[in-house]
């Protein structure tokens, strides 16, 4: 079947299976593979993308479903085409990153939280990447990532600034 | 090959429609967070799926008179942040606060939870405690049951064939109740419960208590309300030594429904503490903020 809906910005009009699911659409039909497959029954979080800027699991999304919908992926997210966002910087800054696979998931967790929650608490933070699960660096360093980014946002005055690097308190500039 | 096909309903007729045919097995979708981890398993369980996710009645929480009318499709997240909710039925906000993450929440539905009818599902307690109802509507009729004679097992419900549900409904509680969802979980995200209950009371003026409702979850391969229970704590003052006496009440009600099993040693003492943790959260509470026990 014939479906349109916006993807990353921009309209789109694909043919999809029936039942193919939202995950292998952007993987298989339109080769956004940034979106990864792990355990594929809504368990691990890393297929995790926005859909009208609410956080789903990919896998568990029939493409057909999202017909007329406005569909965020880890390639949507920063506003110059293949330059990271404030919150990746933040990753990055941090050690929020080893093996990178659950990284996408998370980030779009983090961007979830934040569009809704400007000034979350550590617990609060905890809580929403608790359908992601990594197994390189733990949690702590991806937690300090999404808290420096949400003070980041509040101190300046656009939320998305690409160019800037966050350092964590007290250090030093990279 | 396609293994199964899509067809999205417009309104709820329709999607009846198209789930009678005969000539195809259909099953409904909202969330899909059980159905198309049902599908991955065994691909060629149905032959289609509905769509019903965007049935506009199926949507909406709705106050009508002194009922509160919850569409099948809502998911766990609307119903957390839902206003009505949270102000006449708590007990279930905090049921669907407890559910996997945040995408589970996102995307499964309240008539899914009720659907699948899995034994640890966190809604059924709540809605238990609330004497919730099923609407189902067939090509046929439309007709309610109580949540507790829909649910006959473990994903074992009294649907009928190209049936679908279409609302939960309750009547809203007495204002002065208070009402408590506890889990216990091996962890504390994603994690299927191992027992759960949901409790709901309050005190008449003479500080007895006048109304109580207690539905353990996981518990029994049935859901509602454990009436030998709430017998036994009508019309008493609250206490520890009348919640204990209520802990151990319940562990004989589930031993008399489930029998007693192999994870018995482990769920007796569990559901003992978690139902003398809720009637103490929800008495408690009562006492602090109404220490004259007055209204």
């Amino acid at each position: 079947m014939n479906i349109a809906f916006r993807l990353n910005g921009k309209d789109v009009q694909v043919e999809v299976r029936e039942d193919w699911n939202l995950l292998t659409l952007l993987r298989t039909g339109l080769g956004l593979t940034g979106t990864k497959e792990g355990c594929g029954v809504g368990e691990c979080g890393v297929c995790s993308v926005l859909v009208d800027g609410r956080l789903v699991n990919s896998c568990l999304t029939l493409a057909a479903q999202i017909e007329g919908r406005e569909v965020v992926t880890i390639e949507g997210l920063s506003p110059q085409e293949g330059q990271p966002n404030d919150l990746q910087l933040a990753f990055i800054e941090y050690g929020a990153v080893q093996c990178g696979f659950c990284t996408p998931g998370m980030v779009l967790a983090g961007e979830a939280l934040l569009a809704t929650n400007p000034q979350p608490t550590r617990m609060e933070i905890r809580e929403a990447i608790a359908g992601n699960l990594c197994r390189c660096t733990g949690y702590q360093q991806i937690v300090d990532a999404i808290q420096a980014t949400a003070e980041h946002r509040r101190h300046t005055a656009s939320s998305i600034n690409p160019q800037e690097v966050i350092t964590p308190e007290g250090g030093q500039d990279a | 090959m396609q293994r199964f096909g899509y067809t999205r309903a417009a309104c709820i007729a329709e999607a009846i429609a198209l789930l009678s045919q005969a000539e195809s097995r259909s099953a409904p979708i909202a969330g899909g967070t059980d159905l198309l981890i049902q599908l991955r398993i065994n691909p060629t369980l149905y032959d289609r799926v509905v769509d019903v996710s965007r049935i506009p009645e199926l949507r909406c929480i709705e106050q009508i008179g002194d009922e509160i009318v919850i569409g099948a499709a809502v998911s766990f997240s609307d119903a957390i942040s839902n206003p009505v909710l949270q102000n006449t039925a708590p007990v279930l906000a905090q049921a669907c606060r407890q559910i996997g993450a945040v995408q589970i929440r996102n995307m499964g539905t309240i008539g899914g939870n009720v659907a699948n009818a899995a034994a640890c599902a966190d809604t059924l307690p709540a809605l238990a405690c609330l004497n919730a109802r099923v609407e189902i509507a067939t090509e046929q009729s439309t007709f309610d049951l109580p949540i507790s004679e829909f649910i006959l097992g473990p994903n074992n419900t009294k649907l009928p064939p190209g049936g679908l549900i279409t609302r939960i409904r309750f009547g809203i509680p007495h204002p002065l109740n208070r009402g408590v969802f506890i889990k216990l979980g091996r962890r504390n995200a994603m994690a299927i419960s191992r027992l759960t209950v949901a409790v709901m009371g309050r005190l008449d003026a003479n500080g007895t208590i006048r109304e109580i409702r207690v539905a353990p979850g996981s518990a029994t391969p049935t859901i509602g309300r454990f009436t030998p229970v709430e017998q036994a704590l009508i019309r008493q003052k609250p206490s520890i030594a009348l919640f204990e006496h209520a802990g151990q009440l319940a562990v004989e009600e589930m031993a008399r429904i489930s029998g007693r099993r192999w994870s018995s040693e482990y769920k007796e003492p569990v559901l003992a503490a978690l139902v003398v943790q809720a009637l103490d959260q929800v008495f408690s509470e009562i006492a602090v903020a109404n220490p004259q026990g007055a209204r």
